[in-house]
């Protein structure tokens, strides 16, 4: 007991000194007036930063990265689910190791690197407008493929798509194969299978891979900014804005609230999805 | 090595490995425990100057030989080039006593001044301001109640590039704004420039009631924005585009066939066989400094004479020389051509003039000066939120 309790304080210590500290700080600070003549935080109780957050629309961009984030993370599943089965179930061990290496090349380079590769492949002058046009397509460009919510969407997905893809598969091999076979050999088809059994035994991964895409999106920028048309925004491109002008309270009001949704996200998920059973092992 | 340099290398050791300690420590806490501090570092080596500035300031191994020609050692630390958190770290941090010497986007000096956080230089002490041509000495916020704040270090002007096989001759910011080109246009995603191009467009080319394009009233700041929302909301512009890298790729892949943007884009466009121009618009170009402040951290410490020193040494010619090379930028002096002449195996004489000259031609028209903290800077903030969510 004395040792478990020895090894936990060390870690423990750290992820509170790292982690929750710079968090209490900013959620203290956003209830703290703003001090226009030092641009600094006045140790005063203040709901003002809260208050600006309804104001020039920000409470809009809260709404698009809330949107953004579902759909991208729906996305992600919709493709991660098969890959994960396709990958435990049906891939050999080689063929397995081989997709999950392929799923991870992306991250060999930076984040930046890659949007940047998206601008060059649905630019104007891109790699796919002009197929299109060689192919006679179109006749012209498409612009919307760049630019636009569209190709933010595209970039999202390609960046996390892992994240979604490897907690599903986590789930998936506390599958008993058995517990398949056996719903196979009382007449469940394919889909009746999937549905009724696999499905719900993997239910925690599914909301866990939900969920890394979803935060994972909520703090990303980079997409938005290189391959979003004119002022395309994200929260975190917003909390960059206010930065720049050292309104501090206002920054740590939007990232506060953030956190709080977040936050509640993970309570509700793991209420309805058991998300800590993703750690039990099978048959516990 | 004799005693006396082993004491000045301790010395100068000490009060770097000082600086780092500082810099680890973060701003908030700093702030807290510095009172002994700042006179511990009262004795520290005078030849050494902490130069706190925008990263393209920086010459890199130059400085060295720029020491042994001023006397004066500069350790160059990039400030991230955004005002806001600048000024946060004065106000509130430490910076005032981690660096000397501030090279900071034109703009923040009244401020800057009138908070306390930085001391005016004594011109007398820095010989080479008079060689600074006339127009950059008259940038408006080099100087508060008439004190001399800001030295302009770095000068240049922007406008629009274009294409002129799609467009044409281009002299004037309404190309931007042209619906026949609309989605075929962008700006930079950033008002300190954004906001001014539009109001040298409308103050100059549509006679609107703008008085300062770089310091808009807030009726006025509400015009420009509202036009730009208009067009937004309109499909004119392709992006907001952010960053040098990013306003490459718009010109070379043809995504836009203009935009407001920095020249040294225009030269990369063409390195890559594209026909690109940079318009000298009948409304005027947007000036821009990076201007040299002393800290009031260094004016307590006694380091102002080394901070005179080391500004005057900025505008002797080496440093215009090697900036211009590197960069395409400009110390508004005649020293840099004298530097150029005299030291022709490391620099040439022609390019230095050459740049010269085009700067100098931008300015021999109507220019108005960039200004990253207009008085009501918030206002600008939240007007590009509400053109963001359009």
């Amino acid at each position: 007991m004395k040792t478990s309790v020895l090894l936990l304080a060390a870690p423990l210590a750290v992820i509170l000194a790292l982690g929750l500290a710079p968090l209490v700080l900013v959620v203290v600070w956003s209830f703290c007036a703003w001090d226009s003549a030092t641009y600094w935080i006045k140790p005063e109780f203040s709901v003002a930063a809260y208050g600006a957050v309804l104001e020039a629309g920000r409470w809009s961009v809260f709404l698009s990265t809330l949107g953004k984030a579902f759909l991208t993370a729906s996305i992600c599943l919709v493709i991660a689910y098969p890959t994960a089965y396709a990958m435990y179930f049906l891939a050999g061990r080689r063929l397995s190791v081989l997709l999950a290496a392929l799923l991870t090349i992306p991250f060999f380079t930076s984040y930046l690197i890659r949007s940047f590769s998206w601008r060059l492949l649905l630019g104007r002058t891109g790699v796919i407008n002009t197929l299109l046009q060689q192919a006679g397509i179109t006749d012209a460009p498409l612009d919307w493929l760049l630019f636009s919510d569209f190709a933010v969407i595209v970039g999202l997905v390609a960046s996390y798509l892992p994240f979604a893809t490897f907690p599903v598969l986590l789930s998936m091999r506390r599958v008993d194969p058995i517990a398949l076979a056996a719903s196979r050999d009382l007449g469940a088809g394919f889909w009746t299978m999937a549905r009724t059994v696999l499905l719900p035994l993997t239910y925690s991964g599914v909301f866990a891979g939900f969920l890394f895409v979803f935060v994972m999106v909520a703090g990303s920028s980079t997409e938005v900014q290189m391959l979003g048309g004119a002022g395309a925004s994200i929260v975190s491109v917003m909390i960059n804005d206010v930065m720049r002008v050292a309104n501090f309270p206002l920054a740590f009001a939007i990232s506060t609230l953030m956190l709080v949704i977040v936050f509640g996200l993970v309570l509700i998920g793991d209420a309805i999805f058991g998300l800590s059973s993703l750690f039990e092992e099978r048959g516990q | 090595m004799n005693k006396d340099r082993d004491l000045a290398s301790s010395a100068l050791r000490s009060n770097m490995q000082r600086r780092d300690m500082l810099k680890l420590m973060g701003a908030g806490a700093a702030a807290l425990s510095f009172g002994g501090l700042a006179a511990t570092r009262a004795m520290a080596d005078d030849a050494t100057v902490a130069f706190w500035a925008t990263a393209t300031l920086d010459i890199g191994d130059k400085w060295q030989e720029f020491a042994r020609q001023s006397g004066v050692s500069p350790e160059f630390t990039d400030n991230g080039n955004d005002v806001g958190p600048v000024v946060a770290r004065l106000a509130a941090g430490n910076a005032n006593d981690l660096f000397d010497v501030g090279g900071f986007q034109g703009g923040a000096e009244k401020e800057l001044a009138k908070q306390g956080l930085i001391a005016p230089w004594d011109v007398s002490k820095i010989p080479n301001f008079a060689g600074i041509w006339q127009w950059a000495k008259d940038i408006p916020t080099l100087t508060h109640e008439g004190k001399q704040y800001g030295i302009p270090t770095v000068v240049n002007a922007d406008s629009i590039i274009y294409r002129p096989d799609k467009l044409g001759k281009v002299d004037s910011y309404g190309v931007i704004f042209d619906p026949k080109l609309k989605g075929r246009v962008a700006m930079e995603d950033a008002w300190i420039n954004s906001a001014i191009f539009t109001a040298i467009y409308l103050k100059e080319a549509e006679n609107k009631p703008i008085k300062e394009p770089g310091n808009l009233t807030e009726s006025e700041l509400g015009l420009v924005m509202e036009f730009l929302i208009k067009h937004k909301k309109d499909g004119q512009f392709r992006t907001f585009w952010n960053g040098w890298e990013q306003g490459v790729q718009l010109v070379a892949n043809e995504e836009v066939d203009a935009m407001t943007g920095w020249e040294p884009i225009v030269y990369e466009g063409r390195k890559r066989g594209l026909q690109v121009e940079y318009a000298a618009p009948v409304e005027g170009y947007e000036g821009w400094g990076n201007n040299t402040v002393l800290l009031k951290g260094a004016a307590e410490r006694g380091k102002a004479e080394a901070a005179h020193k080391f500004v005057d040494a900025l505008l002797g010619g080496l440093y215009g020389c090697e900036l211009g090379k590197a960069r395409g930028y400009l110390v508004p002096t005649d020293n840099n051509l004298a530097y150029a002449k005299a030291h022709p195996d490391e620099y040439k004489a022609d390019d230095v003039a050459k740049l010269a000259d085009h700067v100098k031609a931008k300015f021999s028209g109507k220019v108005y000066w960039q200004n990253c903290r207009p008085d009501n800077f918030q206002l600008y903030e939240e007007w590009w939120q509400k053109l963001r969510n359009a």
